[in-house]
């Protein structure tokens, strides 16, 4: 994998930026807003990924009974930005530019990269699994 | 959220503010930082000017704002375009089925047996689907975007939901009471970024949740005193202005400052022209 910038003392390193929402145009578009941000500002943008799509089922209850029936199913699409380097006078200016334009139903998050979040853009292999364990045993 | 590891000092730096003229030099040197193998005396630099470090609170639009004629004409001719181009989703086919079995059902060579298994279908067809979410939709009630009454008041925060504001506080500076952003004055030891936050405490109530976007600041303003008040030791007072966006506001009774919370264009009524133009020039009206 990429190598993990580590924060000094005027920038900090390996910055996440996670645009997250139901409305898959309106979270691409924003973050290929961001990434030409970026490209604009001058900020090194290290790699561009979206995160495996989570639906998520909403289940009410019928008015005569117990069954639950699923009224909607909901799908979260998630995309990240991930910056080498952000400059820390630049940080706050960028921040409040991309607070300002964001668009309404879209979570924005920025975190530190770290090495749990690279292991789970990988999907699981469940025959490597049962055979490591099989191993151990 | 980001990592706040900095040391205490914001060294010099030069940075070029990107779309407006001319650089901006920082050099920040606090006096009395003794060095830990000191065996001389160390040098207090000290310098005429008082720093204080004010903060710029943004309450972040709620809900987005109009749009223009034009932008109107477009959005609904964009739409029109995406419908006409798009295909028929599942519940559709499914309402135009049900239609098409209907009319054979209506028809005079109908087989039940005939049909495949859609059983469940026939007992829930997809129009009454459609009436159920249409009944739910006009028992929903949203709340108002604009309310007439909130947005003339002034000192509370849900005005004006589709702008961001920013709030200002009255005051003592010297001999009078002044409008402008909170502030307060750099004591020893603490970081500018911690002045900016002891500023707003001070102000607010205590329920206020506040998040700074970073140790840089983004704005100074530096005014030196009338000749008159001048001695050797105070030349002038420099102003550090860091920016922060507001997480949760508690509606707890201020403390004894006036509060407002001003839109950008309602600024120049309540700051002094010179403060004016240097607050001017950070706060975005996007």
């Amino acid at each position: 994998m990429k190598q993990m910038v580590s924060a000094t003392d005027t920038a900090y390193g390996t910055l996440n930026v996670k645009v997250s929402g139901y409305d898959m145009t309106v979270v691409e578009h924003y973050s290929q807003y961001i990434h030409n941000l970026c490209n604009r500002l001058g900020i090194q943008v290290a790699e561009s990924y979206a995160l495996p799509t989570k639906s998520t089922e909403v289940m009410l209850m019928q008015e005569q009974g117990n069954k639950m029936y699923v009224d909607a199913v909901l799908k979260t699409h998630e995309r990240v930005v991930q910056l080498s380097s952000l400059n820390t006078s630049l940080c706050p200016i960028f921040v409040d530019v991309l607070l300002k334009n964001q668009p309404e139903g879209v979570q924005l998050l920025v975190k530190e990269h770290t090495e749990a979040d690279f292991q789970t853009r990988f999907k699981a292999r469940p025959e490597l699994e049962g055979l490591i364990a099989q191993i151990n045993q | 959220m980001v990592s706040r590891s900095f040391p205490q000092l914001l060294t010099c730096f030069n940075r070029t503010a990107v779309g407006s003229a001319g650089c901006r030099r920082f050099s920040i040197t606090p006096p009395g930082r003794a060095t830990p193998q000191s065996n001389t005396a160390v040098e207090r630099v000290t310098s005429p000017w008082t720093l204080m470090a004010a903060v710029c609170l943004q309450r972040l639009p709620v809900i987005t704002a109009d749009c223009s004629p034009i932008e109107q004409r477009f959005k609904q001719m964009m739409q029109q375009m995406e419908l006409e181009k798009s295909l028929l989703s599942d519940h559709e086919l499914r309402l135009m089925e049900d239609a098409e079995r209907m009319s054979r059902k209506q028809g005079n060579e109908y087989d039940s047996d005939e049909e495949e298994g859609h059983g469940d279908q026939e007992i829930m067809l997809a129009q009454d689907l459609e009436d159920t979410w249409e009944q739910r939709f006009k028992s929903f009630q949203p709340a108002p975007r604009v309310r007439a009454d909130l947005d003339k008041d002034l000192t509370s925060v849900q005005r004006c939901l589709a702008d961001s504001l920013v709030l200002l506080a009255e005051q003592q500076v010297g001999a009078e009471k002044l409008w402008l952003l909170p502030q307060a004055a750099w004591q020893e030891g603490e970081t500018l970024r911690q002045t900016a936050e002891r500023a707003l405490c001070s102000v607010t109530a205590a329920g206020f949740k506040a998040t700074f976007l970073g140790n840089a600041p983004c704005g100074v303003y530096k005014y030196k005193l009338p000749k008159a008040a001048r001695t050797e030791s105070s030349v002038g007072t420099k102003v550090f202005f860091f920016k922060a966006i507001l997480a949760d506001s508690a509606p707890g009774t201020a403390p004894n400052t006036a509060l407002l919370w001003v839109k950008k264009s309602e600024l120049q009524k309540y700051l002094k022209p010179a403060y004016m133009m240097k607050v001017d020039r950070f706060i975005l009206s996007l």
